[in-house]
């Protein structure tokens, strides 16, 4: 039939539209005056960057989605506390002036901690009810609203940055320039996504997370403590979001709403590489952050998102499950 | 009330349970099964056979009724649970992770006690030889005959004293359905009981110590597996006139 095969395309063009609003402004300006291989080179760099950004965030979104079939749309909104927690801790006037380092775990700790409520609180209660996953959608879409904007009336809609790592002069790299604040955040998200890989593939939880995600009442079956992975995924989902959000806001700025921006990369980036795959969150983020960034070489910046997800598109036409999806059996 | 050794190890009784609100699958039906049997369940499709291992390990809820695991009441139990309490489980359908290895398969057997994980991988090898070469190979990419293997195994990981198989044979063929059903007696006759429920009436009533005729969520007849299998009203409804010439 060719009707399913058109649907995930059309919502990947809803997206583009979607991103139609002015970019986050990611990224470093690439200077012109250089030769293209460097400006391409640079632009790659940044590319990675913010791939490996929207890969720590979306792997959370993606484990969740593949064990509970959970699209949570307020996940966005764990990012953003994420960061705003840290600011809080780090360089509110109102807060304990923390270092950022020590700020950054406790936001992490936070973001588990939140994951583990709303699954607890929220999400195990409508499950146990067999609330419908369209009925659970939309309650992630009320909860994303509430989050927003408890934040927005907490944080206020200033922009900000941390207190420390602000400005910083690149280091020189031949053709290349980067900061040692991105360049080790860029080094510490891609250990992050190693770390995530080797959880699932090495430990016996992470197995047990794959082994939810592949068919939930067979692990179940097999002596599983299936509500006890699924919060486990909950609270490393919760976890990895906030510091995906601590690390956009050193690389870029904290807004009330920089998460719900993220957001659209973030499923953008999971349909590409495979629902449901932590991996292929991985490599969809990837390919999403360099295509937005490598595109500001011929294209306005305010249009990089949208190249990201036209890729996208052309990608599901050619392959519908996504770049690490598996094709799906009919019959 | 805790575990009596000298109880059946599975006593259901007036299973009343079904998927949606208001309709029942199973309307009281009681099964028994003694320490070391191989007891059957045949029925005509629909007859809540799937249902009714399901009620009893967990994965659907009773809505009346009672079941007793070695005397304790485990009603309502989720399946984690009754594996727990030495209960295994093979269903019928996507019966292994396919993304997952062999070795990543039996692993998750023994999920509750991954000490044992080298003793009971090397009891398994001998049990079911054809696993033991694949141990890295995808179980998604193993034939069905294969795969049904794994499934046993998976679920004999824990050591179960009662192994609950729903439709063991269905879809594979002939030689490896008798594989199947040689490793079933097998099984058995390590002395773990086993309750199975098969389309393959009379295969099935051939190996059975007991079986239960189901029919409409009822139990309809019950006897040994050799009365069944002579027994002229079961012969005429559920296994066909073939069966009388044979």
């Amino acid at each position: 039939m060719r009707c399913p095969r058109i649907l995930l395309p059309a919502l990947a063009l809803a997206l583009v539209v979607l991103s139609a609003a002015p970019a986050a402004g990611q990224g470093e300006e690439v200077p012109a005056g250089r030769g293209f291989g460097a400006r391409f080179l640079q632009a790659l760099i940044d590319g990675v960057q913010f791939g490996v950004i929207i890969a720590i965030t979306a792997v959370g979104l993606s484990l969740v989605f593949g064990t509970i079939h959970l699209i949570n749309f307020a996940h966005g909104e764990f990012v953003t506390i994420g960061a705003t927690f840290a600011f809080f801790l780090n360089a509110s006037p109102a807060g304990p002036g923390w270092h950022l380092i020590p700020a950054a775990a406790a936001a992490v700790l936070f973001g588990a901690l939140m994951g583990a409520a709303v699954d607890r609180g929220l999400w195990r209660p409508l499950r146990a009810r067999g609330t419908g996953l369209i009925n659970l959608f939309i309650v992630t879409i009320g909860l994303s609203l509430l989050l927003r904007h408890i934040v927005l009336v907490l944080y206020g809609t200033r922009p900000a940055s941390f207190a420390q790592y602000d400005i910083q002069e690149a280091i020189d790299l031949g053709p290349v320039g980067i900061t040692p604040r991105d360049l080790t955040v860029t080094l510490l998200s891609i250990l992050v996504l190693l770390g995530v890989a080797a959880l699932l593939q090495r430990t016996r939880i992470g197995t047990a997370v794959r082994a939810v995600s592949v068919n939930r009442d067979l692990a179940e079956a097999s002596g599983i403590d299936v509500q006890r992975v699924v919060l486990v995924v909950w609270m490393f989902g919760g976890a990895l979001a906030a510091l995906g959000g601590v690390f956009f806001g050193l690389v870029e700025i904290i807004t009330w709403d920089m998460g719900f921006k993220l957001l659209l990369l973030m499923f953008a980036g999971i349909i590409l590489g495979g629902l449901g795959s932590a991996y292929g969150a991985m490599v969809g983020s990837l390919v999403i952050g360099i295509v937005a960034q490598v595109s500001t070489l011929w294209f306005p910046v305010d249009l990089q998102y949208a190249w990201a997800l036209l890729v996208l598109i052309v990608v599901l036409l050619v392959r519908p499950q996504g770049i690490l999806g598996r094709r799906e059996r009919v019959g | 009330m805790s575990a009596d050794e000298h109880a059946p190890v599975l006593a259901a009784d007036d299973i009343v349970a079904g998927y949606l609100a208001g309709i029942d699958v199973l309307r009281g039906c009681s099964v028994q099964v003694e320490p070391g049997e191989l007891v059957g369940v045949i029925g005509p499709n629909g007859a809540g056979k799937s249902t009714l291992i399901k009620a009893v390990f967990g994965l659907l809820r009773v809505r009346s009724g009672t079941v007793r695991l070695l005397g304790e009441d485990v009603t309502g139990r989720s399946a984690h649970e009754q594996v727990r309490r030495g209960v295994g489980y093979v269903p019928q359908l996507e019966n292994v992770f396919p993304a997952l290895t062999v070795e990543e398969n039996l692993r998750m057997g023994i999920y509750l006690r991954p000490k044992d994980y080298a003793r009971r991988a090397a009891a398994m090898a001998e049990l079911f030889p054809v696993l033991a070469a694949r141990r890295r190979q995808k179980a998604g990419s193993m034939s069905g005959g294969e795969r049904q293997m794994l499934a046993m195994a998976r679920a004999l990981m824990m050591e179960p004293r009662l192994l609950l198989l729903d439709e063991p044979s269905a879809g594979l063929s002939p030689v490896h359905q008798d594989l199947v059903f040689e490793r079933v007696r097998e099984i058995n006759g390590a002395g773990v009981a086993v309750l199975m429920v098969e389309q393959n009436a009379r295969r099935c009533l051939q190996i059975c110590d007991r079986g239960y005729v189901l029919d409409q969520g009822r139990n309809a007849y019950s006897g040994t597996g050799a009365h069944l299998l002579r027994d002229e009203k079961v012969i005429e409804l559920y296994l066909g006139t073939l069966a009388r010439v044979r």
